[in-house]
């Protein structure tokens, strides 16, 4: 794995700025990642043993993915809408799980550790950098049993929701009435008043496909990456 | 897990925790011990002691016992310069200096320590100098019996850079002293800041190799640091000329002798015109005419550190700002006050 300052540095970028945020979710990384055995993530040979929840959405999980390469795409991310500072990280080999809680002491602390350092943010960027792991987490060994609906691979079951037609994936659907139907029509959704629409220049498309080559560990990459950006800017 | 059973029905039973009496004015102290065997005799002067249950504990795989966990807490408390004996009271521990020296407490760590569930440490003052047995810390498990990891991670928190308490053994200074102003040089006054300052130096046990006074001219103050230098001092004090008069040259005569660090201004009364500045690794401490009238100052709490080993900067003279201000007790207790230990 690569050092601490380089992984806040590039995980700040992807993120967009540098937090206390960003300082806790890359050792929170770091550390879920040393426990189940995994010191390169990002790694071809390593990147599909891993899953992590991440248990907040805030600027902690994007340092949490970015440090171990997880993705919501890859299936290898879990969001568990706890508010909770923590995450889990659980390795599919050997089914060994972490659990790394960030302690509610720390932002306390941060006060001890870095007492030259004025402004709360500043000071517990500062702090939370220089703080053992014993004091920035706790860490629970935990089982994690996950279904296999649920696990990176293709999709492994699709069902068409009996109430508005809707294709619904890896399982997500529910039993009603001895049929299936989807959770929005089920349970109701984060929407409401749902109601179809056109919008201005509907016909647009990208035009051709760019170049594809086949890859080893998921779908397709770009053959000539130059070639894609010069199309982008035309297409501006 | 603990149990609970009536006192008349602990006999034969061992205790599980030290008992605790107290005769106010007179004695407090366990005066039943952990593992003593409850005995008919005992139920009578137990029930006097208020207590009409016992805990009969039956430990879990995770669970520590009071006495364990005080002695796991005391091991990683202790750093270097001091000692604990296995031998918990009442649950506690103390940990005493082994050896003379400054004190040394992380402040981080015991904070970090003490925000851990159900276990406590508390020290002195870091930077007090204590003498070899002084005890400088205690600590315990605050409930009877606990779980293990809570322990166990304040353990890993204590042990953080060696330690949460050290006691540090001070250097033996070869000091040279300059004596600035030319009211003393031209013999208009007499001299009393020599004794004052070789008084300090040698009750920490260090010597004085020489004492040079100086007029208030920046050459010859220069030459006198030189001097010092020259001979092998490896600590220099310097009094006088300090100020914001015109006559104050000191701190220009200190650059001028190669200062490659130098801090004017403390944060501490008195003492607020201390300067502390650095030729190589030889550290000049500017002592204010306050030295001359108050028996404990700024150069009180400089020196120890400074023959301790640490490089007294910027960031240490500010922070003497918090309980830096010295309330001039009629009967001073000093080093067990706060002057200067607020940080």
């Amino acid at each position: 794995m690569k050092l601490f300052h380089e992984l806040l540095e590039s995980s700040a970028a992807a993120h967009g700025h540098l937090c206390p945020g960003q300082v806790v979710g890359v050792r929170m990384a770091m550390l879920g990642c040393r426990l189940i055995g995994l010191d390169e993530t990002t790694q071809r040979d390593q990147i599909k043993k891993l899953i992590v929840y991440v248990e907040m959405d805030r600027c902690t999980a994007d340092a949490v993915a970015h440090v171990s390469g997880v993705k919501l795409g890859r299936r290898s991310l879990k969001f568990a809408d706890y508010g909770i500072m923590a995450a889990t990280f659980l390795n599919l080999e050997t089914g060994k799980a972490f659990r790394v809680v960030s302690t509610e002491e720390a932002r306390d602390l941060a006060t001890v550790y870095a007492p030259e350092v004025s402004g709360k943010s500043r000071q517990q960027l500062t702090a939370y950098c220089c703080m053992p792991d014993s004091v920035l987490f706790r860490v629970q060994q935990v089982r994690v049993p996950i279904k296999p609906v649920d696990l990176p691979g293709p999709t492994q079951r699709k069902v068409t929701c009996g109430s508005c037609g809707q294709v619904v994936r890896d399982g997500r659907e529910v039993v009603s009435g001895g049929g299936y139907v989807c959770r929005p029509c089920a349970e109701g959704a984060y929407f409401s008043n749902a109601r179809e629409v056109t919008w201005a220049d509907m016909n647009w498309a990208p035009g051709e496909a760019p170049e594809l080559s086949a890859s080893h560990d998921h779908g397709h990459h770009f053959k000539n990456p130059g070639k894609r950006h010069a199309e982008v800017i035309a297409l501006r | 897990m603990l149990k609970r059973i009536s006192v008349q029905d602990a006999v034969g039973t061992q205790l599980a925790h030290d008992i605790t009496e107290i005769r106010p004015g007179e004695f407090k102290g366990a005066t039943f011990r952990k593992g003593h065997t409850v005995c008919n005799e005992d139920i009578c002067h137990l029930q006097r002691l208020g207590k009409n249950h016992l805990y009969v504990i039956d430990l879990a795989e995770d669970e520590i016992h009071e006495n364990e966990a005080a002695a796991v807490l005391a091991g990683a408390l202790a750093g270097e310069g001091v000692a604990w004996v296995n031998n918990p009271k009442e649950g506690k521990i103390g940990i005493k200096a082994a050896i003379d020296g400054l004190l040394s407490v992380n402040t981080a760590a015991l904070a970090a320590f003490n925000m851990v569930e159900e276990v406590m440490c508390a020290t002195l003052h870091t930077h007090t100098l204590v003498t070899k047995g002084k005890l400088v810390g205690a600590t315990r498990a605050i409930p009877l019996v606990m779980k293990r990891a809570p322990v166990e991670r304040a353990a890993a928190i204590a042990r953080q850079n060696g330690g949460v308490l050290s006691v540090r053994a001070l250097r033996k200074a070869k000091a040279g002293i300059v004596v600035t102003g030319s009211e003393v040089f031209n013999g208009l006054i007499q001299d009393r800041f020599a004794p004052i300052l070789t008084d300090k130096v040698t009750s920490l046990g260090s010597e004085v190799a020489g004492v040079t006074f100086a007029p208030d001219d920046a050459d010859l103050i220069r030459q006198a640091i030189v001097s010092h230098l020259e001979n092998g001092c490896d600590l220099i004090l310097l009094s006088g000329g300090m100020s914001v008069d015109p006559d104050d040259v000191t701190r220009q005569a200190i650059r001028q002798a190669g200062a490659t660090e130098m801090h004017y201004g403390a944060s501490a009364l008195p003492g607020a015109m201390f300067l502390s500045a650095w030729i190589g690794d030889v550290p000049l401490l500017g002592v204010p005419a306050c030295g001359l009238y108050h028996r404990t100052t700024v150069l009180d709490l400089v020196l120890p550190r400074i023959l301790a080993g640490e490089r007294i900067g910027k960031k240490d003279l500010a922070f003497f700002g918090h309980g830096g201000l010295c309330q001039d007790c009629p009967e001073c207790v000093f080093p067990y006050c706060a002057f200067g230990k607020g940080a």
